[in-house]
Order: structure tokens, then C-alpha cells, then sequence
């Protein structure tokens, strides 16, 4: 029996080694891509650099005639940002609405979400490009800020979820005691949400961080470009570069990742299920 | 453990936020007219579109500061357009967003013209008209109910060329490699020789490769699929008539039988886009002894060839220096067989054994953009860019071959000897029309089929083209194709 159970212990572990080592080989890769000496993609001794150096991090950062890292970052930043605080309000707004208020049309309008939700958004690219060529938004950061924001909303069905799991007749208590709808959610939503509000405030945040398509199609001008942008530009010979690009522009976001988790895991398990 | 985590994400979040509001914000975008007015509104400003390498080795900003400087007076100012160098004005340009000013090759800025997204230029005011040989304006020319209107002004002259590293040239190439004593190694001159000298260099070493080329790609494989008497679109009273395809016609099969023969010697990277990726690195490292690409990539052949010797343990002048001494570019051999066997020992052949060989080129040049609010201010940035002083400092910073002859007598050496080219015809200028676009995937895609043959051959599978025959049919593919590409399926 206890052989078995060892025989079973092993068999998983293995098992979980061979997939961790699937999924991290790629990573380590292209963090030892990011030191190669040379720069090139050609020069690997087998599937490594032959020799290491900073050098790819120094260029990102120092050589900036052609290639503006740390614009591009700045320009990411803001959009990401400004996308997770807007998005996030509009998106936990609707959210409550839609769980806490019986108005008329109220399923019509979660079906038609929930249908829209489905088509994919570079559907709508060119009426997009030619929105923003008319409101004289092309070449706008903010422009990319409102995109975002606005179409946050659509995906408010895990948010729902969780406010539907507090009870209403926390609510309905303040109601009695003369609270208006707006102080129920700030005094009581809101504090009762934080697990919801980071979950969202963090999805909100990275999809702007590594879209490509968007910001590809509105930005035309190099200052202006984001980091996606920005190394799917880069000359054929930057490969490390563009690896060590790849590498940092994942760092802020793993840390937050690594932060926050706690409120994550309980933000998505949370909102997945209706007590 | 979690005020641990909680002083980390307060601080993450704060430098974000920081970062965020401290600069990132929007500046002023140029207005959707494409030229910014300044604040008195007297001032024209143009955005100039010039390509990657002009702007890293400063070639555009010297370029901005002289005009910025000889116009400060006359109200006009140029700046750099700030976009890809790619960046497609059809896309941008009736928007506004576009430039007002762009460098590109021929068939772009032409494809540009058949849709109306450039202006037609008087050419014959500017400074560089009597200096610019008409093969590089016929470039620009497009014929509109019978008129014939130029589109660009040229700068300089692409075409194909072998960059090889001199210290890796067999010792005694003066004894065995140069039988007519004309003090260039006979493998520089005819094929046959290029042939015979890469197969030896392979197989005295597996590693090591002599002539290395993208065998799929057209633009650098065209002395092979350009110089038998075959073309790209055929003329009708003077004008390019695209329904008449000749990548099969004339002795075409034998092109393709040499372009076959050749890939043997080579490794599979030849199928495709390998070669053309990796042969800065290989050239370097000496595994290649001499790569095809155009005179405007010297300075990466240069830069990894100077990192190399900087591992070898030289100081960064003395690898700069060395490097420089060692890389060498020169034209493609002159002399293709004209049976297209390789094999043959050069010596036996003589007169009508021979064809001359043609390489497809392009002419970069200058366009001004349709939707320009400043048509004369753009018409003088071009003619100052034109002018002597700056394609000399072009010719010089960048190692282009410009199309003034003026620059290109005195610049000598390569500018020169493609100037010469051009001028004599043996630089096959890219179509000036849109379907011209249509051209590359269907002679891509058969050109890296053919290469692959001696590589299926030595895998022990049957050959695809085991003979002329089987060539042939495959060249008449590509005509049917293309024709189809651009009346067909395009239409």
C-alpha cells in the first residue's frame, strides 16, 4: 500500500515537473535570449547564448535614437493606468446596477451584453480608426483610455456575480435606516467589494499593458507608441532587444500578480458562484 | 509575510502612478492637415519621412538642420515625420496623418501614384534634373492619357551585391583564381567560378559556405531568374503592359536550373528567409565567405563584424578599424553561364558560352504626398535635398549610390560602378506600376520549391524538378499566377 502511495506521489510529481518545465522552458529562453552578448537570434550556441552580457538591457535603456524604451513605458503606463481606474468604475458601477436594481429591459440589456460580449473587438477596428479620425483622437494616449474604459463594462458579469453573493438584507438595513442608493454603495458596497475591485482594477490594468492591435492602428507617431508597439517594430537584427523589451514589460505585472493574489483568487471565486 | 506584500504593492502602485501622471501624458499630435502652423501661423512646418538607416547614422538630422537653417527666413521648417518607415500613406494620408514629404524605393512611392496619394513633380526645376541619368527618372515616370508625369525625385540607386570578408580569400587567389590576370578573383566575375570556388571552400569544410543567398527571395536572387532574356511585364506602345508576364519566356529554365544547382551548395537555410536574417552573424563568424544584400545594410555587415573582433579582445577603434579593412562589397559576377550549368569549367567557355548578367534594382527617391497643404514649400525641401551638398553627405554618411552623376564621379568606387549599371542597363529596375505588388509570392514560393530540390535528393526523396522540363512548367506557374493575382483575383 504505501508503495503505491509513493508510486502515486511521484507520478503526480513528475507529471507536474514535466508541465512546469512545458511552460517555463519558453520563459527561460527568452531571459537568457535577453543577456545574449551578441544580439542575434544566429549567434546561439544549441538553444542558448554563447555568451552573456547586460549589453541588450543597456541599449533598451541608453540607446534611445531610434528606439525609445522608456517613452514607450511611459506611454504604456499611462494607458494602462488610466484604462484600470476608468475601467474599473464603470465597470464595478455597472456591475452593481444590474445586481442590486430591478428596472425595465434590465435582462434584455444583460442578454444583449452577453451577445455582444461574444464578437470579437477587432471586429469593429475600422469603425473605431474612423471614430477617432473624427473626433481628431489618432495619435492620442487618451484616446486608447477611453476605448478600453468603454468597453469594460461588457464584461461585468464576474462583478455581478459577486455582488449578488452579498446578502440584501445587509442592504436593506441601510436602506431602513434612511441611506440613500449612493451611500449603500460607498459605505456599503464598496468596503464589502475590495477582493472584486482589485481582481478588476488588475484585469483592467493588464489587457491595455499587452494589446498590440489597438494601440498599432490609433498610434501613428514613434513617441506615442507603446511598448507592444514598439518592439513588434524593432529591426530584424535587435533580437535582444527585443527580448530583453519582452522580459521587462512582464516584470511589473508579475509583481502584481505576485501582490495581489490573495485578493484575485478571491475576487474570481467569489464572483463565480451565487451563494 | 503580507506587510510584506502590502508595502510592495503600495510602492509598485505609487511608481506607477507616478510614472503615469509625471509625463505620459498626450502633447499636442500634428492636426489632421499634416502640417502643424506655427503659433504666429507663418510658419510651414513639413514632416519628412526618411527611412531607419538615415536617421540612425544622423543623415536626417543633418539634413533637417542645413534646410531648417537655409529656410529660417522664407517661413518654413522641416521636421522629422516621426513614423515607421513604412508606415503606409494610403492608409494615413486622406486622413491627415500621413507625411508630407517621403523617401521610399520606386515601386512604392509608384504605387502610391496609381492611386493618387502623390503629386506629379515639374522636374526640370530643380537643381538635380540635368545630373540625374534618365533611366533613374523613367523610374518615376507614369503615363496618364498619353502624358507622362513624373512622380519622384531620384536619390539613389539599390541593387544586389556580394559582401565578403577579404581575409577569408584563398591565399594564392592570384595563381589559381585569377586566369585572366585582371587583378579581381575569377569568382567575383563569372558564376561558373563562384560555383566552383564555394563547393570547394564546403568541402574542404562542412561548416563554412561560399556564396550564400535567400534562393526564394526575387529582389536577391534575380541574377538568376533576370538574366536570360526574360522580364517581369512586357511594354505596350511604351507603357508597361501587366498582361503580358515573361518570367518563363526566353532561356528563363536555365536561371532556375543554376538557381537549383547552386542551392546544392548552400546550406537549407536557402529555402528561405534564413540566409537573409542570419547573414550579417555568418559573415562575421566566417561561415560564410560572401553573403548577397544591398549597399544600405554595410553598416550592419560593419557592426557585426567590429562586435566580433571586440570578443576576439580589440579595443573598440581597432575592431572599428579592422573591420573596415576587411569588409569588402563588390558587384555580382558579370558572366552567367548562358546553358545555366555551373559545373562547367569556366576556361572552356567563350563568346555566346556567356550572358551578362542582370540584377533587379530599385531607385529610392523622394514623393511629395497628395493631401500636403504646402506643395512649394515640399517642392524646395525636395529640390534641397537633392542638391549636391546633401547627396554628397548622404553618399558619404550613408554609403548609398546616389543617381546624380556629379556625386557618384566623385564619391568613386562602389557609388560609381552602380551608377555606371544603371546607366548601361544591366540593373533591372523594379516595374513603376501597382501590380508589381503581385510579383513576389508566386516567384517566392516556386523559387524556394526549386531550391529545396537537392536538398530532397540528399534526404534520399525523388527530386520535384529533375529536369528542364519540370522547370519550365514550374516558371509558367509563376506567370499564371501572377497574371491571375493581378487580373483575376485582384480585380
Amino acid at each position: 500500500m504505501r508503495w503505491r502511495k509513493t508510486l502515486d506521489w511521484l507520478g503526480a510529481h513528475l507529471a507536474l515537473l514535466i508541465v512546469c518545465f512545458l511552460f517555463f522552458f519558453p520563459v527561460l529562453w527568452l531571459v537568457l535570449a535577453s543577456f545574449s552578448a551578441t544580439g542575434s537570434i544566429y549567434d546561439l550556441k544549441g538553444f542558448f547564448p554563447g555568451s552573456f552580457s547586460l549589453s541588450g538591457y543597456k541599449t533598451l535603456f541608453g540607446d534611445t535614437t531610434m528606439y525609445d524604451y522608456p517613452n514607450w513605458l511611459k506611454n504604456t503606463l499611462f494607458v494602462a493606468v488610466g484604462s484600470s481606474i476608468l475601467g474599473t468604475v464603470l465597470v464595478i458601477l455597472t456591475a452593481y446596477t444590474i445586481s442590486r436594481f430591478q428596472f425595465r429591459s434590465r435582462k434584455m440589456l444583460m442578454k444583449s451584453t452577453l451577445v455582444l460580449s461574444m464578437f470579437p473587438s477587432f471586429m469593429g477596428m475600422t469603425a473605431v480608426y474612423l471614430l477617432m479620425v473624427n473626433f481628431g483622437l489618432i495619435n492620442r494616449l487618451w484616446a486608447l483610455v477611453l476605448i478600453y474604459a468603454s468597453g469594460a463594462p461588457m464584461g461585468y458579469l464576474v462583478q455581478k456575480g459577486y455582488f449578488d453573493s452579498i446578502s440584501a438584507s445587509v442592504f436593506e438595513a441601510a436602506r431602513l435606516d434612511g441611506a440613500s442608493n449612493f451611500r449603500v454603495f460607498r459605505s456599503i458596497a464598496l468596503p464589502l467589494s475590495k477582493p472584486i475591485i482589485v481582481y478588476t482594477a488588475l484585469t483592467q490594468f493588464a489587457w491595455p499593458w499587452s494589446d498590440f492591435i489597438l494601440p498599432n492602428l490609433l498610434l501613428k507617431n514613434k513617441d506615442k507608441w507603446t511598448v507592444a508597439v514598439g518592439l513588434m517594430h524593432l529591426d530584424e537584427t535587435q533580437f535582444t532587444r527585443f527580448a530583453a523589451g519582452s522580459i521587462f514589460i512582464a516584470v511589473p505585472i508579475v509583481i502584481l500578480y505576485f501582490c495581489l493574489s490573495g485578493f484575485l483568487v478571491t475576487g474570481v471565486t467569489a464572483g463565480a458562484a451565487k451563494e | 509575510m503580507r506587510r510584506i506584500a502590502s508595502i510592495l504593492t503600495l510602492t509598485l502602485a505609487i511608481s506607477i502612478l507616478l510614472a503615469a501622471c509625471g509625463g505620459g501624458g498626450d502633447k499636442p499630435a500634428p492636426g489632421p492637415d499634416g502640417g502643424t502652423q506655427g503659433g504666429t501661423g507663418e510658419t510651414v512646418v513639413l514632416h519628412v519621412l526618411e527611412n531607419d538607416t538615415a536617421k540612425a547614422e544622423g543623415y536626417l538630422q543633418a539634413l533637417l538642420d542645413a534646410f531648417n537653417e537655409a529656410y529660417k527666413d522664407k517661413g518654413i521648417q522641416a521636421v522629422d515625420a516621426n513614423m515607421d518607415e513604412f508606415t503606409d500613406l494610403a492608409t494615413n494620408g486622406p486622413y491627415g496623418y500621413g507625411p508630407d514629404v517621403l523617401y521610399q524605393a520606386n515601386d512604392q512611392l509608384m504605387r502610391y501614384a496609381e492611386d493618387r496619394h502623390i503629386l506629379p513633380i515639374d522636374v526640370e526645376a530643380l537643381d538635380c534634373f540635368s545630373t540625374t541619368p534618365e533611366a533613374a527618372w523613367d523610374a518615376f515616370h507614369m503615363t496618364l492619357d498619353g502624358q507622362v508625369y513624373t512622380m519622384g525625385v531620384p536619390v539613389n540607386v539599390q541593387e544586389p551585391m556580394i559582401f565578403y570578408r577579404e581575409d577569408m580569400m584563398p591565399e594564392n587567389w592570384q595563381e589559381r583564381w585569377d586566369r585572366d590576370g585582371s587583378g579581381t578573383p575569377d569568382f567575383f566575375e563569372n558564376w561558373c567560378d563562384l560555383y566552383a570556388f564555394s563547393k570547394e571552400l564546403h568541402d574542404s569544410d562542412p561548416n563554412k559556405f561560399g556564396f550564400m543567398v535567400s534562393m526564394n527571395n526575387l529582389y536577391l536572387a534575380s541574377p538568376f531568374m533576370l538574366s536570360f532574356g526574360n522580364y517581369i511585364f512586357g511594354e505596350k506602345d511604351g507603357v508597361t503592359d501587366d498582361t503580358d508576364i515573361g518570367f518563363s519566356k526566353g532561356d528563363a529554365v536555365n536561371g532556375l536550373w543554376a538557381l537549383r544547382q547552386f542551392a546544392g551548395q548552400m546550406n537549407e537555410g536557402c529555402i528561405d528567409d534564413t540566409v537573409t536574417l542570419n547573414r550579417y552573424e555568418k559573415l562575421a563568424d566566417g561561415s560564410y565567405f560572401c553573403a548577397i544584400s544591398t549597399p544600405d545594410t554595410y553598416s550592419l555587415f560593419l557592426g557585426n563584424l567590429t562586435n566580433r573582433y571586440k570578443q576576439e579582445g580589440l579595443s573598440e577603434d581597432e575592431a572599428a578599424k579592422k573591420a573596415k579593412e576587411n569588409l569588402k562589397m563588390v558587384e555580382v559576377p558579370a558572366k552567367m553561364p548562358s546553358s545555366g550549368d555551373l559545373s562547367q569549367d569556366s576556361a572552356s567557355l567563350t563568346g555566346d558560352g556567356w550572358r551578362d548578367t542582370v540584377v533587379m534594382g530599385g531607385v529610392n527617391g523622394y514623393g511629395i504626398s497628395s493631401y500636403t497643404k504646402h506643395r512649394e514649400a515640399c517642392l524646395e525641401f525636395v529640390n534641397f535635398a537633392t542638391s549636391f551638398d546633401m547627396i554628397k553627405l548622404r553618399a558619404d554618411t550613408l554609403g548609398i549610390a546616389p543617381t546624380r552623376s556629379d556625386v557618384a564621379a566623385q564619391c568613386g568606387d562602389t557609388a560609381d560602378i552602380i551608377f555606371q549599371s544603371l546607366s548601361a542597363g544591366r540593373i533591372y529596375l523594379m516595374p513603376s506600376v501597382k501590380a508589381v505588388n503581385q510579383i513576389w509570392v508566386p516567384c517566392q514560393t516556386v523559387m524556394g520549391d526549386v531550391a529545396k530540390d537537392p536538398f530532397r535528393e540528399k534526404q534520399g526523396e525523388a527530386a520535384k524538378y529533375p529536369g528542364k522540363a519540370e522547370l519550365q512548367a514550374a516558371l509558367e506557374t509563376i506567370d499564371k499566377n501572377i497574371y491571375d493575382a493581378i487580373h483575376t483575383l485582384a480585380g
